[in-house]
């Protein structure tokens, strides 16, 4: 039963509203176009995404065959390519579930790394995960939960069905992003002081002068991580594409499409960025809670996010060949039902698109993002939290287009579980 | 389709205030009660019991003397916690306050090198800068249950953290006193940034009991439970101390507590919490060891069902009698 009250419950002020527009002769843009043009702008994201890293496997392979400091640096380089239009896709994780449930295959962290190679002494424990100094590249044979495992040859699918998440402990990150990472830059023993991973290429080397042992299998665990994220971003691509699921999903229903959009925007800026990548590694002071660790790739990481949920507001994506992928966009709509609400939003997108631009800025002149971490670090402590702020903020606004829309996250949530009603056995 | 129920929702909001004119009308119940009676007590209660603990720590370091406090303090936290907004988030208060789950283990890494450590890093100032993981009840209870005695003198760590925790609560209460309460109560006059209209108040604590049953279910519940095959009652919270199941039962009442001074129509949401608070009660696992056994498994998920069936009805009954959507939250992300 309703409250009795003075005030109109804000969803029937937007109802109302929302019926005197549609009847209103004014030029806006149709929820049909935006989704179109939000569909066009992942399967672009996600067509770069899949590129970028068919040249980093390319580039992986190069290193492989002829491991020199050389290719090494040219496979890193790729990697952080790759990164650019990946980190952009977030904005389209929260909201899809077909993205959100295949995301932890690409982009899990933060990893337990000593499951996968060699560690600095100490550094692989924790008392919720026994596996986290398992070592697979240094030990083709092992037991897991009861069950012998045959890990002599190192192939895509040990590596996507056996490793990852391996115990159902959540931090065995086996592959995507974040495993590649590890393998091309190493830990970063530096702590919160300046300098990256600095993983000798000699670690490749067949034969004598392979450092650290098992350089072959090494090798083989990186080409097929490589591989497998490869097919992975393909898959994820063609879902996008022309006749993928997501792509239709979002078509069927406009509606619950914006949903999606403004989700995924708010999500993203407020639970996962400002959250638990942002805030969290600061209070913790932790160098390993940055989300590209090895590389100190984080400042473009977490700025590549920025653009992305802009880029799903404002209807328009910039490809890595620099092309334009636009269309009628959510702006349109939300400054059609409130141009007030609209202004403020594209200036909170734009502030903390530029506060994440200033981390980004400071990392690239020598202050790191691991450094800005460091305990009683007042700098970096308000640069991330400017970037935290920023995110928060937009949230608000972000949650005010959802009623200016008309849109209900209940209504979606509630269908969601009542087709799911025995998730907790899966 | 949304326009439709939308007007169906008029439609029984007209009914309803038409049919209330004639009786004698609800309990008075909204965020302004609230903030009054739930809230602020509560930010006062966690003071008043974190610094007992304090001044009990100061006395004696024996866990057992300390037990009583540790627990009241706790418990205190508890009806408040699940309020991810405002000063207990500014600074990462809450977050040291008790950071869990924490599936790196960095809690005891981070506290190793704090037992024994030089004397200035456990002054209050320094011990503020340190790792979130660090701090708070967690940490506290690593001391107090350590699960193998700890060779070093815990005794001016205990002390450190005990302190530490009685002045975030009273920096808490304090801003809550001098500002934030007036934040909400004054939401939807000019120059309040932060809460444009009333109803984003009540979207901003529906969102957060939502929020908060979430966590319960998928968190407190859930990581222990894991699967039928493989129950982990090792993952669950505050095991040490044998809080598991009181962590749950608290925070259940708490979120009842606040849904009946937020709305006086939400008798299906109070009922399913009434039916997940005696399961909680009838539950003879404080520490969720029990679910090891599959019976004492299938309890737990009985338990789980009924928290998410309570989040279930305040997502159909109370939200749409406080005339507010679902809000993003802290809990969004992974």
């Amino acid at each position: 039963m309703p409250r009795l009250s003075l005030t109109l419950p804000r969803s029937l002020t937007a109802a109302l509203a929302l019926s005197t527009a549609l009847s209103a002769p004014v030029l806006a843009a149709e929820p049909a176009e935006v989704v179109t043009t939000y569909v066009d702008i992942a399967a672009a994201t996600y067509g770069d995404a899949l590129t970028t890293a068919q040249v980093l496997k390319a580039a992986v392979d190069a290193f492989v065959a002829a491991p020199s400091a050389e290719t090494l640096a040219a496979a890193r380089e790729a990697w952080k390519a790759a990164r650019v239009p990946y980190q952009q896709s977030e904005a389209f994780r929260f909201g899809n579930p077909i993205v959100d449930d295949w995301e932890g295959k690409v982009n899990a962290w933060p990893l337990d790394e000593g499951l996968i190679d060699y560690v600095e002494a100490g550094s692989a424990e924790n008392e919720e995960n026994a596996l986290a100094g398992l070592d697979v590249i240094a030990t083709p044979k092992f037991t897991l939960s009861g069950t012998e495992i045959d890990a002599t040859e190192i192939t895509p699918a040990l590596i996507g069905e056996t490793l990852h998440e391996a115990d159902g402990i959540e931090a065995n990150v086996a592959s995507g992003y974040h495993a590649i990472e590890f393998l091309l830059w190493g830990q970063d023993l530096n702590g919160t002081g300046p300098g990256a991973g600095d993983r000798p290429w000699t670690d490749y080397v067949q034969g004598d002068g392979c450092t650290h042992g098992n350089c072959d299998r090494r090798a083989a665990y990186l080409v097929a991580a490589t591989d497998l994220l490869v097919s992975d971003l393909d898959e994820m691509a063609k879902q996008w594409a022309e006749g993928g699921d997501a792509r239709a999903v979002v078509l069927a229903n406009p509606e619950a499409g914006l949903l999606a959009m403004l989700t995924g925007m708010g999500s993203l800026s407020y639970g996962e960025l400002a959250g638990e990548r942002m805030k969290l590694g600061l209070m913790l002071n932790d160098p390993e809670e940055e989300h590209d660790c090895f590389s100190d790739n984080t400042h473009n990481s977490h700025y590549y996010d920025g653009l992305g949920i802009r880029n799903v507001y404002l209807g328009s994506y910039t490809r890595v060949d620099g092309s334009v992928v636009s269309g009628p966009s959510l702006s349109d709509l939300v400054a059609a039902k409130d141009a007030a609400l609209d202004t403020q939003l594209k200036g909170q997108l734009d502030a903390s698109v530029a506060a994440l631009g200033a981390i980004k800025a400071a990392a690239e002149g020598g202050f790191a993002y691991d450094q800005m971490l460091a305990p009683g670090d007042a700098r970096g402590e308000e640069l991330i939290m400017g970037g935290v702020n920023a995110l928060v903020t937009q949230t608000a606004s972000i949650e005010r287009a959802v009623a200016a829309l008309g849109l209900s996250k209940i209504d979606f949530e509630g269908s969601d579980s009542l087709d799911n009603p025995n998730a907790v056995f899966q | 389709m949304t326009i439709r129920i939308r007007l169906a929702v008029l439609a029984c909001f007209l009914a309803a205030g038409g049919a209330l004119a004639l009786g004698a009308g609800p309990a008075r119940a909204d965020y302004p009660e609230a903030v009054r009676q739930t809230l602020l007590p509560g930010y006062a209660d966690f003071r008043a019991a974190t610094a007992d603990l304090a001044a009990k720590a100061a006395e004696t370091c024996d866990p057992a003397a300390l037990a009583a406090p540790f627990n009241a303090a706790w418990d205190a936290w508890l009806e408040v916690q699940w309020l991810r907004l405002g000063p207990a988030e500014d600074q990462g208060r809450a977050l040291a306050i008790a950071f869990w789950p924490d599936p790196k283990g960095m809690g005891a890494k981070a506290q190793k090198a704090l037992i024994g450590a030089d004397p200035a890093l456990l002054a209050p100032e320094a011990f503020a800068q340190q790792s979130v993981a660090a701090r708070g009840f967690f940490s506290l209870e690593r001391l107090l249950y350590p699960a193998t005695p700890l060779a070093a003198d815990t005794c001016p760590l205990i002390r450190a953290t005990a302190d530490d925790l009685a002045r975030m609560a009273a920096a808490i209460e304090t801003d809550w006193t001098g500002s934030y309460a007036d934040v909400m109560l004054t939401a939807g006059a000019p120059g309040n940034a932060t809460f444009l209209t009333e109803s984003e108040v009540r979207q901003a604590l529906f969102t957060q009991i939502a929020t908060g049953l979430e966590f319960i279910k998928d968190q407190r519940i859930g990581r222990p439970l894991g699967t039928f095959d493989k129950p982990r009652p090792e993952l669950a919270e505050a095991r040490a101390s044998g809080r598991s199941l009181r962590n749950v039962l608290v925070s259940l009442q708490a979120l009842r507590a606040m849904t009946e001074t937020l709305s006086p129509n939400a008798p299906q949401t109070l009922a399913a919490f009434d039916h997940a608070i005696q399961l909680a009660q009838a539950l003879d696992d404080p520490d969720f060891s029990g679910i090891a056994d599959p019976s004492g498994w299938l309890k737990l998920q009985i338990l789980q069902q009924a928290v998410d069936a309570t989040r279930q009805k305040a997502l159909s009954e109370l939200a749409r009698d406080l005339g507010v959507d679902l809000g993003f939250n802290a809990a969004d992300g992974d």
